[in-house]
């Protein structure tokens, strides 16, 4: 028993310490920022105000927000839908080219996202691969015009985090256990009925997994809409960069931060709430 | 079933696809005879030419790489021991915890850089490796943890009444049952860590200090002249590198069974 | 597994290997105004060995260095009215002229600028002008002169603005015949008005893709910097700049040495190479950035010295603004706007 405890304290001890450091000091630097104020000699300083959030009441950072979040909320969708089958299909594999498969998927991404994000432009311009193709084989006559558009937006965010998304699914979907699936077959269920009423709950949690994994960074990315999206419109990354890096404003910055962990942590919640009566609810 | 593995190898053969045209239209376009444009000129050999004379990309390249290998184990290590640690026990701050784990991947990077770097300015850390490679595992743990829990709770929590029962002790649980049971969530997440690492830029630009230059900070910053295809002639060799090294450890995997 | 381990930490500790003093030197900079070469050239003569960092926006680099005040940099280069910032906030070290033997080479024009009065904390280095660029295979040279002119609705969905708050706004704030650094509010309101009826014309926002932009035609038209458009006007002939009547705005790029530079010797040696003529000439024909060395413009071939798109004359140079610090309240009311231009469509 002695051991077991000295196990679990020396874990605890070495978890505590370093989420103190570097998650629970920096978070608390935020909230106090936030309720800071800045001036010309200091980035923070007192007196301590709650202007920054009076701030946010404001209806273009609202818009820019929904946007944000209606963006963010298309692209994880899409992401979900492409990348659960892949997950799934790898996952249940038998081969041993497993491992190298899932490697082929993450080595492009060990390439500068920024230069695949360059390549995307290459392929999707005016005057890019995929409408020189098209035109060529006489399927439009006037180049698409995706270059600049959400569209583009949607489609390097897309690219930038299927494997966020099917990673968590695959380590997931690999516990599924085919007796279950068997006996769903011969109770007389239909592949879609085994697919709706036991896998997909069953790998609900990996789905949530990568849901967050995908949809949160879609959130506050920021190069993604510049580049490709030509900058016409503001994300809530480039707001919140915009804050830290032009205005200087590190409190307000500081304050959209904690505001969007706010509304997002709230959001959680109330999944957790609405399945509580779910088993699989334990995954939070 | 034919039709299924059909069906099966169609779909993975299109996403792969769609992972690699991008990649394969960067390696193309390392030969292109053009500074700026992004169209077709013609084939050169130039930029690989000035890549193998410009030495400081070559050491900033071994740098990241280094750094992401020295993030990944250190995250891949404490969030393995969070996840299980969660997973495992009931202790005061539980809850707390969970939360804090969110709001680091909730955290714009921005935000995370800025605050990491008011915090070692506070401890007096100068800027250099440590800082990177202490910032780089702080933003990479949420993701190990998330990977790892969502497959621990796939666990049939039997198995550990047992051991315990036959009298091992947590340390040997960890070690015997979890460790093996979560390897490829491991794996997963060490991956995950490795790419995350390589790219991260805005943070690494707040923590970084003079003397350890890393490859992510030295392209975002040909941005604002343009890229030159020299750096994709760095993409390609890293890239080509990589996929041989991969292909090699499948192929002498094949030989030992 | 030992020798793992041991190899393991030695390169761990590698980077921390303690460097003679003043045989280092850290230069953080913008990669591409800095040709490696120059950099090359440097430490072969001096035997200093150069960490060069980058950044890609001065407000990064303004950030990092206000944030540690100890960053470990000896030499920056802060554009413009960073330097007005910086100097004001104490943040950057008065330059010993008597250190600095090839400061003679400047151009006096760039001396004693609105952003550094007594050129107390700046050495210029290279400059560019905010201007109009356009493609003559769908526009006559001619047809555009001034600002005004880009409001026209035949540029519907065809511009390309660069994506930054100041540049724009200077546009809007000197169409209506005010200065590119108004602080008056009700200016600013005024230009963010007149920029709402630009918006439907713009079809990109862009600072970094901006040369590949022009050069594959994807805008035909737009705001630029004349350094931008020499270099996408080499690979694409039919791009051409103009310098819009109602005036313009000119950044410069200069070196500066940050407060607690650890290694300020070598830094003045550093920036008094990069003043020699023959350096400076060297760079300017390498980046295609107009240098603000007169002794290496002397230097340079004739058809870049002699291009006025990149050297403008002096009767078009009257007409240049300089940009100013605003100060952080102005700065905020500019970004506001900003932000409710960018998202009212």
């Amino acid at each position: 028993m002695k051991t077991d405890n000295h196990f679990k304290s020396l874990s605890l001890s070495v978890i505590w310490a370093w989420m103190f450091l570097f998650a629970l000091l920096p978070f608390c630097l935020v909230i106090i920022a936030s309720l800071m104020s800045h001036n010309e000699s200091d980035l923070i300083t007192l007196p301590t105000t709650l202007a920054n959030y009076q701030h946010l009441n404001n209806s273009t950072y609202i818009r820019i927000f929904e946007k944000s979040f209606v963006i963010a909320g298309i692209s994880t969708l899409l992401c979900l839908i492409i990348g659960y089958p892949f997950a799934y299909i790898i996952a249940r594999m038998q081969s041993r080219w497993k491992s190298f498969l899932l490697l082929l998927v993450i080595i492009p991404f060990w390439t500068s996202s920024l230069i695949r994000s360059y390549a995307l432009i290459a392929i999707i311009k005016a005057k890019g691969i995929l409408n020189s193709l098209l035109i060529a084989f006489g399927i439009i006559d006037q180049p698409l015009a995706i270059l600049f558009t959400n569209y583009a937006v949607m489609i390097g965010l897309i690219y930038n985090l299927l494997p966020f998304m099917i990673l968590p699914i695959m380590t997931n979907v690999e516990r599924l256990d085919q007796r279950l699936i068997d006996a769903a077959k011969d109770l007389g269920a239909n592949r879609f009925t085994t697919f709706r009423k036991i896998i997909i709950p069953l790998t609900m949690p990996g789905i949530i997994a990568g849901s967050i994994l995908v949809f949160l960074p879609a959130m506050t990315i920021f190069y993604i809409p510049d580049i490709l999206g030509g900058a016409k419109s503001i994300m809530l990354g480039n707001l919140i960069q915009n804050q830290f890096l032009i205005s200087q404003n590190w409190p307000m910055g500081s304050a959209f931060s904690a505001v969007l962990t706010l509304i997002l942590v709230t959001l959680i919640l109330v999944h957790v709430w609405v399945t509580r009566g779910n088993k699989k609810r334990e995954w939070l | 079933m034919n039709t299924t593995t059909l069906r099966n190898s169609t779909y993975l053969s299109l996403i792969y696809l769609f992972f690699y045209i991008p990649i394969i239209v960067l390696i193309v376009y390392s030969f292109n005879n053009t500074t700026f444009s992004l169209v077709w000129h013609g084939f050169t050999w130039r930029w690989y030419v000035d890549l193998f004379s410009d030495g400081d990309l070559w050491i900033a390249t071994w740098h990241s790489f280094f750094l992401g290998i020295a993030s990944a184990t250190g995250a891949t290590f404490l969030g393995m021991l969070t996840a299980v640690s969660l997973y495992r026990y009931r202790f005061p701050g539980r809850n707390f915890l969970n939360g804090l784990i969110f709001i680091l991947i909730l955290s714009p990077e921005i935000v995370t850089g800025a605050a990491l770097l008011i915090l070692f300015t506070f401890f007096h850390l100068p800027l250099g490796f440590m800082s990177l490679l202490l910032a780089h595992i702080c933003f990479c743990i949420p993701f190990v943890i998330v990977t790892t829990y969502s497959r621990l709770i796939s666990f049939d929590k039997n198995i550990f009444e047992a051991a315990k029962d036959l009298g091992a002790s947590d340390f040997i649980i960890m070690i015997r049952i979890i460790l093996p049971l979560l390897s490829p969530a491991l794996f997963a997440s060490w991956l995950l860590s490795f790419t995350l690492s390589l790219d991260d830029v805005i943070i690494s630009y707040f923590v970084s200090g003079p003397e350890f230059q890393i490859l992510p900070l030295q392209i975002y910053s040909m941005v604002r002249s343009g890229i030159k295809p020299e750096i994709n002639a760095l993409c390609s060799v890293l890239f080509c590198v990589t996929v041989t090294m991969v292909v090699l450890a499948q192929l002498a995997l094949r030989k030992k069974t | 597994m030992k020798y793992l381990v041991s190899a393991f930490l030695i390169f761990l500790l590698t980077p921390f290997a303690a460097q003679a003093d003043d045989k280092v030197l850290n230069v953080y900079a913008w990669t591409t105004e800095v040709p490696d070469f120059v950099v090359h050239m440097f430490e072969k003569e001096t035997g200093i060995k150069v960490n060069f960092s980058t950044y890609d926006n001065n407000e990064i680099m303004y950030a990092k260095i206000r944030t540690t005040k100890k960053s470990g940099y000896d030499v920056i280069m802060p554009s413009s009215y960073f330097v007005d910032r910086m100097a004001r906030q104490h943040l950057l070290e008065k330059l010993d002229k008597s250190k600095l033997p090839n400061w003679k080479n400047i151009n006096p024009s760039f001396l004693n600028p609105a952003y550094d009065p007594k050129s107390e904390y700046s050495t210029p280095y290279i400059w560019g002008i905010t201007g109009i660029f356009y493609n003559d295979q769908y526009y006559k040279s001619g047809e555009l002169k001034k600002w005004s002119d880009l409001w026209d609705a035949r540029f519907y969905n065809k511009l390309m603005l660069l994506d930054d708050t100041r540049e724009v706004f200077s546009m809007a704030l000197l169409r209506l015949g005010y200065t590119a650094n108004d602080h008056n509010p009700e200016h600013i309101k005024e230009a963010y008005i007149k920029l709402k009826d630009l918006l439907k014309n713009v079809k990109v926002f862009s600072t970094g893709t901006a040369v590949s932009i022009m050069i594959d035609e994807d805008a035909t038209v737009g705001m630029a910097w004349n350094g931008d458009t020499f270099r996408a006007s080499r690979e694409n002939k039919n791009i051409h700049f103009i310098f819009p009547e109602e005036g313009f705005v000119i950044w410069v790029d200069n070196f500066a040495i940050p407060k607690n530079a650890p290694h300020k010797e070598a830094a003045y040696q550093f920036i008094d190479f990069v003043l020699r003529a023959d350096i400076a000439k060297e760079v300017a024909v390498s980046t295609n950035f107009p240098t603000a060395n007169l002794a290496g413009f002397k230097l340079l071939p004739d058809s870049i010295r002699n291009d006025p798109t990149v050297y403008p004359p002096k009767e078009v140079m009257r007409h240049a603004q300089f940009q100013t610090d605003l100060g952080d309240d102005t700065l905020a009311l500019y970004e506001k706007y900003w932000e409710e231009l960018k998202m009212s469509d």
